[in-house]
Formats: C-alpha cells, structure tokens, sequence
C-alpha cells in the first residue's frame, strides 16, 4: 500500500513539474536558510552553555542605588572574592577574572597575547580541558600560566613545552612564567576566551590594590555548593556587603539617594553563566535579553511558514485535479483514514527531498554565510545528532500539519461529489486568503524592519559625533617602548611630513579598533560636600585639537608640561553645577586639588546609543597611554596612513601595525546592527520572492480555473484591461490587507527597537509606504504577466477547453 | 435476498421547496438477477444507483443489503460492505491516469489488505480473463475507449463481488465496444453467477437483463 502511495505521489509531482519545482525550490532554500539562521541562533544561545558546573555558577554585579538612580556594574574590587569566601557561606569556589593583553617574549620571538588573570580554581569551575600537564591544580604556583594550544604553537612551536618558561613585558619589565599545563583551543561559543591563563595575584596592579574596596577593575564568577540558591546567596550577602561598603553607603545616602525597596543602597546580585552573554547593564540595572537570537530564530521561522504556506496553497489549489482519484478511491473503499495517510505521505516526500537539498544547500553556503553575517557557526553543529534529530522531528512536525490540512480537506469529500469532479470551495478560499495575507504581512514587515534598520545605521554612520573621525588614524600602542617616550618619537619623526597634521594619545581608543579590544574608565569624587562621577581619560596635550573637538571656555592643555589641570566636557560641567565651571577645583586624588583649564564641546566619546556622559581629560606621564591618534590631511590619506605605518615599523619592529581610521572604528562598533539588518534584509528579500512564487503559482491555477469565466467575458464584450483588473484585483486586495495589518505590528516593533538609542532616527511613515509598495509593485509584476496573457487569448480558445 | 429497499424517499431543499429525487422506492433484488435501470435524464437512475452502492445516502426508508441494515449503519461500515460485495463500472471509467492497468486493477485489493503474493496471483488471473495480458503495463490513456471500459470491469471483478453496479457502461463507447461489453456482462451473469444492476438509455442494452426498471421524475412506473 505504502509503494502505492509513493509510486502515485511520485507520478503526480513529475506530471505537474512547474508546480512541484516551486515547491520544492522554495521549501529547499527555506530549509537551508532556516538551517543556517537556526545554527546562527543557537550558537549564541550555546554561549556558555559546555561548562559541567555552569548550572551552579554566577557573574557578581554590584547595584548601588545614587542620587540619579540605580547604577549596576560588573567590575570589584581585589579584596572583594576572597573576602566573600572566608565570610559568606555557601561559595564552593570563586574566581576573580581580569582580561588582559601583553607582549610575550620567547628567544626573539615577541607576540601579543591575550591573557586573564584568574584564581587558583578557575579550571576546576569552568570546563577548559587540559591535555598536557597538571590538570588538576594548574595555577598553584604564582608563576604558573596555562596556554592554549594554539598560543603554546605560536610562542614555542611546539606543544611539548610543560615546564618551559618565557616573559611578559609588564609595565616595561620582563617577567618571568612558566608554564604548567596546555589547554585546549577555545571553542567559539564562550565569552571567557584567553590565550593564556595566569594567577590574578601575579597581575601587576595587584600589590596596589589588594585590600582596595574603592578600585574597582576585574569580574568576579562564584560557584556556588550544591542546594544553595542564588538569591539566598545574595540576600546572605547583606551583612559582608554593610560592613565592607560601609563608608560607600554613608556617602550614597549623605548625597542623597534613595534606597530600593527592600531599603538597601548597594546590593550584591548573581547572574547565571548562561545570561551573562545576553546582560546588558541598561538604566542601572542588570537586564537579560536573548532578543537578538530569538530574532534570528523568528526570522528562520517566518520563512519556513512562508514556503510552508505556498506549500498549502497550492495542494489545496491542485487538488480539484485530483478530485476523480479521491472519488474513485472512496468507491474502491477507501475510508477517510486512508486516503489522509496517503496525502500526509506525499507532503513527507517532498518535505524529506525539500529538506535534504536543503541541508546540502546550507552545507555549501556556511562560509558565505559566515563571513557575510559575521557569526562563528561551524559544520560541525550541523553535524551533532541532537541538531539533526531536531531538524527531522520538526520537520515531521511541519508536515502533520502543513502536509494534514490539505490531506484532511480532501479525504472530506463526498464520494460522488467527487467522482463529478465539482469542488465546493468558499471555505477554502478563505482560508488561502488569510494564509497569504500572513504571508505578504510578514514579508512587508521584514521590508519595513530592513528600511528602518538601514535609516538607522546610516544616521549613526553619518552622524557628527562631535570630533573629526573622517580625518584621524588610531591606533594601539603595542610596543616595548614606554607609551609617552613613543608618542614624542611619531612626532619627532613625522614632523618633516606636510600630510600628518597633529598626533597625540590617550589611554582609551574611539570606537572600536582592529585590536578588537574595549575598555572605559570611571572615577569618583567628593566635590562640595557630594559625590561626582565621570570618566576618565588620559591624554596627551595635543588631544583636543588632533581629534577636532572644539573648545567652549577656557583653555586646552599648552605643553607636555601642562599636566597641572583637566579639561572637561560639558556635561561634566553641568555636573559639577558651577556657574563659571573654570573655577572649579576637582581632588581627583586625596588631598590634591586640580583646576578646571577648559570646557569642551560635547561629543560622543561612547556608543550612539548611549547619552553623552561627563568625561574628564587628564595629562599624566606615570599612568600611560595606549592609543596614538594622528590627524592626517585631507588627501593622499592613503600613503599618510603608510607614512604612520612606515614609522611605526622602524619605531617598534616587533609589533604589529593596527591602525584604522575613526570613522571605520565608529563603523565597527554597529556590527551588531549591520549584522542584524542584513540578516532581517535577507530574509525580507527571501520572503518576497517566496511569497511572489506562491502567488506566482496561485494566479497560474487561478487563471486556469478561470478560463471558462474569461472566454464567456471576452465573447460579451470585455477589453483586455478589464479582465486584467478583474484577475488582478483580488490579490491586489491581499496585498492592501496585508500591508495594513503588517504596518502597525512593524511600526510597534521598530518603534521599541529605536528606544535601545538615545541617537535615533523618527518613524517616518514613508518607511512604511516605501515597504508596501515594494510589495504592491513586486505582486503586480509577479502576477501581472500571466494574468494579461490569459485576458489576451482568443475567446473561442479559451472556451474550446470546456 | 441480495438487496431490499423500503419507502426510500430522497429530497434536497432549494429556495424554500422540497424537490423528491427518489420518491417512495420499493426495490428487492434477488442473487443472480440482471437489472436495467431506464428513465429520460433527470428521472433519478443514477442516484438510485449510487443509493444501492452506499455511495450516496437517502432521507427516509429502509435499505436491507444481505443482513445488514445498511441505514443505521456508520460510514466506515459502509465502506466495509460495499468494499466486500460490491464492484462499480463507470461510464466515464474512472481508471486513474497516472497508474498502469496492472497497477490500477491491484487498487481495489490494496484496499481489502490483500496479500502481495496473493494479488499478483489474482491481477495475473483477471488480466487472463479479459485478454489483456499485453496492455498490463499501459497507462489508460494509452488505450481505447473499449479497452478502458473493459479493464473498469474487470478491476470492479478483481475482488470477486456478488454485486456489479454499472452507470452507463456503454455510454461512451461506439455500438461495436458496446456489444462487446454487455457480452461480457451477459457472460459474467450467468457463468458466475454475478448480480448486476446498470443504468441505460438504450433499449438494446437494456434487453440483456433479466427486468427492466423504469423510472420517471424519482418514481418507479
């Protein structure tokens, strides 16, 4: 019976090929796409997600309630994780956890490496597997360091290399390591990537700041012991946090602040292993969202419905053709139960075949599909039996219902009243109708959100951040030189070159760089009797005038030797709320006092979607730069930027050139948006064209179904134009459905997307208007061809047929 | 008895009237017999038909097959019953197109659960029968008028029924196919035994049976 069904389903999809290629061209690039969008999801969503203790393990994030409300932050002080676990019960193992960068010295080779700095536990918390050397307790020595296996080749050559030692250059020092285990090459998905692992207490800040509580500069991950929960840690922590932060919480409520509701100023929270990739810190509090990947997930979804809808539409359609099977089967006894097994069949065909090129189709593009959107997925996620079984239980899932309706629709038919072959089919249109106005809603929603998203990386690429980021060059200061001796150098030497306006430095870069590396920086202080906070950076005097900021009061910093004052922004000067801010004196260090030399413009030191904050520029020659910046003119960048590289390499042989210019650092700081809006921009243009080939497919069953009705019009009297409108109009009317159902979800959504900026662009309703009628035109043009062919046929053809 | 039908009266309502299409029939058909249905168009023949082979339902009245009262019965014994005893010959055939005559008469057995050994046994039989050894793997198009109607009749035999209901058998063949198929009803009559009941215009056709119905607007006369 089965070889029957299959034999018959096989027949049929060769007889009807147009309709059977579309389907299965369709649901095979849904399937692919669907496929790659699921690893991608998933891949973020696996962040994490391999460590055996994840489930007891937490990131801490310090709350404090100030005077302009919460404020969460995920950086401690050194004493706060051995602290927490001598005096709070219930912490099984606790690591302290600072990422950090250094030059690697071994024989003449010299090479950055990405280093953390953890405790002792660190490897038995997180599953980081070792394959050489002590597994056990690989950081009990001070000294002791684990490499990946990666780094141990690049630095030795080898992965022999267990009890070696080499140096690091900390802070112009060679410092000896050695090293006491390899461990494994990272898999992507973790946020806790290194290429070497130290003891935190071997960091070089650590003698300064080991019994610190107001330095804060590293993350801090507790595992906690089998049935302790997270919030009976965090309410457990109270009294360690009121007798360590107690002069923080005096002051928070001197200046002020209100406490939260459970009457507390500063609060200690835990954030499970598995969030942390998805936490933000918004509004000052600790915020978990998993709405990109569950995007993404969306997306893959909504295609899959799409081709499943043509899928449904178009059984539907055929199966007035196939009415006299169905009747004769019924009079050969077939019962109702059969007859839907055998159309359920049919539809698990072409899903099966659909779904297998499919698979192909997205083992071929997996390259492409990284690097176009950026994502880490590998072949090997497709390959893990749980993802294949998944994808097969869902397709089998997809199938029940998707390949059922139409089943169920046609194993209900009367016996003779198929026999005659007559479909009574109001219902049926009306359940096409809805399912392609779905259809068309979601591709006019996802044209929208790609309008929007578009709108809105273009704005932020173009908008005047406040500083010249067109013109100026940064880059990292990754050399052995100290950081101030080398700036003075690219000036000493570039001083002849008419091309290179200015160069100058400061500790934090602007955007993000080719380093790939981020940091901000942060201090407060008592002004007046009330706390004052702002960021902080050091810079070199020629600063403001390399980055093109402009100046609103005072001055900027004259010399090298002018490091007897700061200079602010202005919001910083709204901080400090003086009437003249240059009469301000700041004690940014105990009992020193700094005057105010100038106010800057504001400009956006941070990402758009943040407002601007109050930042501090301050010149010190101990505290070090690490970005150079070089204004250059505004022709020939090309060899200014190779004049910056040329002298670089003779500044510092060993180090890599990273160079790149402002404006493509701001650019790289929106990956995540251009990423985001060419997923959703690819999948409006898939699900046009999928929703264009099921109407495409719908108009050409139309039109045949039609054919009596358009001789007979023809023969009356009808022009051509009219009986195209009249073909045309019902989809058309979908469409406009559509359009209107789908405008407010899009506008909604996009709306509360925008809200993530404090840089945004408005909801214009042109967006809207430009996706509908993308969509209107593209339904025009995919059904107007057929339909004015059909209008144009000679009557007594089209009446011949019946 | 093979078949009674009681008082069976059938109506569809349109625009507020009650139009009969098969009104007060008394019907009882013994085994072996060799029924002709006649009546101008509209007169309720083929519904009468399709009443007896359970493929349609009436309104009112009894319907006796063997010793199942077949209008209390749910469809799915229905479909047993008429699957059992009963074949159907169509004036349009009624083969499907995208299988083999083989294929298309293996269908019905497919449907009784038939054994794979046993229906190859029993397509081999009947292809014999017929004489159409040659044409087991056409495809219906392929064939004559003739040809088609002939493997209709012999996939409505393949599962031996007691009962073959013909709806114009001959009404799309020429006079020459026509003779030849009646033959073969004539034949499967009286050799095997078989009951048949068909509907016909031709009163040449109609001759071959044993007695003849007449039916005018849903009555029998």
């Amino acid at each position: 019976m089965f070889k029957n069904y299959l034999k018959i389903a096989w027949r049929n999809l060769v007889k009807d090929k147009t309709n059977t290629s579309l389907n299965v061209i369709g649901l095979s690039v849904a399937f692919a796409v669907a496929v790659l969008l699921g690893m991608a999801a998933l891949f973020q969503l696996s962040f994490d997600g391999f460590h055996e203790n994840g489930a007891s393990i937490y990131k801490i994030v310090k709350t404090q309630q100030t005077p302009r409300g919460p404020e969460a932050g995920t950086v401690q002080p050194a004493p706060l994780a051995p602290s927490l676990e001598a005096e709070v019960p219930g912490v099984k193992r606790i690591t302290r956890f600072l990422q950090d960068g250094a030059l690697a010295i071994q024989g003449d080779k010299e090479i950055d490496i990405d280093i953390i700095w953890v405790d002792e536990g660190f490897f038995s918390m997180f599953s980081f597997p070792i394959i050489k050397g002590d597994g056990n307790t690989p950081l009990a020595q001070l000294s002791s360091v684990v490499l990946t296996k990666k780094a141990a080749n690049n630095l030795f050559g080898s992965t022999d290399v267990v009890g070696k030692t080499f140096h690091l250059l900390v802070k112009g020092k060679e410092v000896p390591f050695t090293v006491s285990a390899i461990a494994d090459d990272m898999v992507a998905e973790t946020n806790l990537e290194f290429q070497m692992a130290g003891r935190f207490e071997s960091h070089a800040d650590y003698l300064d700041n080991k019994e610190q509580w107001d330095s804060q500069y590293h993350d801090v991950y507790v595992e906690l012991e089998e049935g302790v929960s997270s919030t009976s840690f965090e309410s457990g922590s109270r009294g360690f946090v009121d007798l360590h932060f107690k002069d923080a919480i005096e002051m928070l409520k001197r200046d002020g602040a209100s406490a939260d509701e459970n009457g507390r100023y500063v609060n200690l929270e835990l954030v499970p292993l598995a969030d942390v990739h998805f936490t933000s810190l918004k509004n000052g509090y600790v915020s978990v969202s998993r709405s990109l990947p569950y995007l993404i997930l969306g997306v893959a979804f909504l295609i899959l419905f799409i081709a499943c809808v043509n899928y449904i539409n178009m059984s539907i359609a055929k199966s007035a053709k196939r009415l006299k099977e169905i009747g004769m089967r019924k009079t050969l006894g077939a019962q109702k139960k059969q007859l839907f097994f055998q159309f359920w069949t049919e539809s698990l065909f072409i899903f099966l075949i659909s779904m297998g090129i499919g698979v192909i189709l997205s083992f071929v593009f997996v390259n492409d599909f990284k690097t176009i959107f950026n994502t880490q997925v590998s072949v090997d996620m497709l390959l893990r039996p749980s993802f294949l079984v998944g994808l097969l239980a869902m397709v089998m899932l997809i199938t029940v219902f998707v390949g059922g309706y139409p089943a169920i629709l046609m194993s209900r038919l009367g016996t003779i009243q198929s026999l005659k072959g007559k479909l009574e089919s109001t219902g049926n249109n009306k359940v096409r109708d809805v399912l392609m106005v779905f259809q068309f809603g979601i591709a006019i929603a996802l044209i929208t959100g790609t309008l929007v998203l578009w709108g809105q990386i273009d704005y932020m690429r173009n908008k005047d951040l406040g500083y010249d980021k067109e013109q100026v060059v940064s880059f990292p200061l990754n050399g052995k030189r100290n950081s101030n001796d080398v700036i003075e150098l690219l000036r000493e030497e570039l001083k002849g070159n008419p091309d290179i306006v200015s160069i100058s430095g400061a500790d934090i870069n602007l955007g993000l760089g080719r380093d790939g590396s981020r940091s901000s920086s942060k201090i407060g202080f008592e002004y007046k009797g009330r706390s004052v906070t702002t960021n902080f950076l050091v810079v070199d005097h020629e600063f403001v005038q390399t980055l093109g900021i402009d100046m609103v009061l005072g001055r900027n910093f004259k010399n090298a030797s002018d490091s007897l004052g700061v200079v602010i922004n202005e919001a910083m000067a709204r901080e400090l709320g003086e009437e003249d801010p240059l009469s301000a004196q700041l004690e940014i260090s105990n009992g020193v006092h700094i005057p105010v030399l100038g106010v800057v413009k504001d400009y956006n030191f941070k990402d758009l979607d943040r407002a601007i904050e109050p930042i501090t520029f301050y010149m010190s020659k101990e505290w070090g730069l690490s970005y150079a910046f070089a204004k250059v003119a505004p022709h020939n960048m090309a060899s200014s930027y190779e004049a910056l590289e040329n002298t670089w390499k003779k500044l510092e042989p060993n180090a890599a050139f990273l160079g790149s210019f402002l404006d493509e650092n701001v650019d790289r700081t929106f990956n995540r948006e251009k990423t985001t809006a060419k997923m959703v921009a690819s999948g409006s243009v898939l699900s046009i064209i999928l929703s264009c080939m099921g109407l495409f497919a719908m108009s050409l069953l139309i039109v045949s179904q039609r054919t009596k009705e358009i001789g007979i019009r023809k023969v009356v009297g009808a022009s051509v134009a009219s009986i195209t409108y009249i073909l045309t109009k019902d989809f058309l009317k979908l469409v406009l459905l559509a359009f209107l159902i789908a405008s407010p979800v899009a506008w909604w959504i996009m709306g509360e997307w925008l809200q993530n900026y404090a840089y945004r662009i408005e909801l214009s309703i042109w967006f809207f208007v430009a996706a509908g009628a993308i969509a209107v035109l593209i339904a025009l043009l995919t059904i107007g061809t057929r339909t004015i062919r059909a209008a144009r046929v000679n009557p007594v053809k089209s009446l011949r047929t019946e | 008895m093979l078949l009674q039908l009681k008082n069976i009266f059938k109506w569809v309502n349109t625009g507020g009237q009650r139009i009969f299409l098969l009104k007060d029939i008394n019907l009882e058909v013994e085994e072996g017999e060799f029924i002709s249905i006649m009546g101008p168009s509209g007169s309720g023949k083929s519904t009468l038909l399709n009443v007896i082979g359970m493929l349609d339902t009436f309104d009112e009245g009894e319907y006796h097959f063997l010793d199942e009262s077949v209008h209390t019965l749910k469809e799915k014994y229905r479909s047993n019953l008429y699957k059992e005893y009963i074949g159907f010959v169509f004036q349009s055939y009624h083969l499907l197109d995208d299988l083999t005559v083989a294929e298309n008469l293996e269908m019905p057995l497919l449907y009784k659960k038939v054994k794979g050994s046993e229906r190859k046994a029993l397509v081999a039989d009947i292809l014999d029968r017929f004489n159409i050894v040659g044409k087991k793997d056409l495809f219906p198009s392929q064939l004559s008028g003739g040809q088609q109607q002939l493997v209709g009749v012999a996939r409505a035999l393949i599962a031996s029924p007691k009962l073959i209901l013909a709806d114009e058998p001959t009404g799309n063949l020429n006079s020459q196919q026509s003779e030849e198929i009646m033959e073969l009803f004539k034949k499967l009559n009286k050799e095997n035994g078989v009951t048949i009941i068909q509907v016909t215009h031709s009163e040449k056709n109609a001759a071959y049976g044993s007695r003849i119905i007449n039916l005018l607007d849903g009555r029998k006369v």
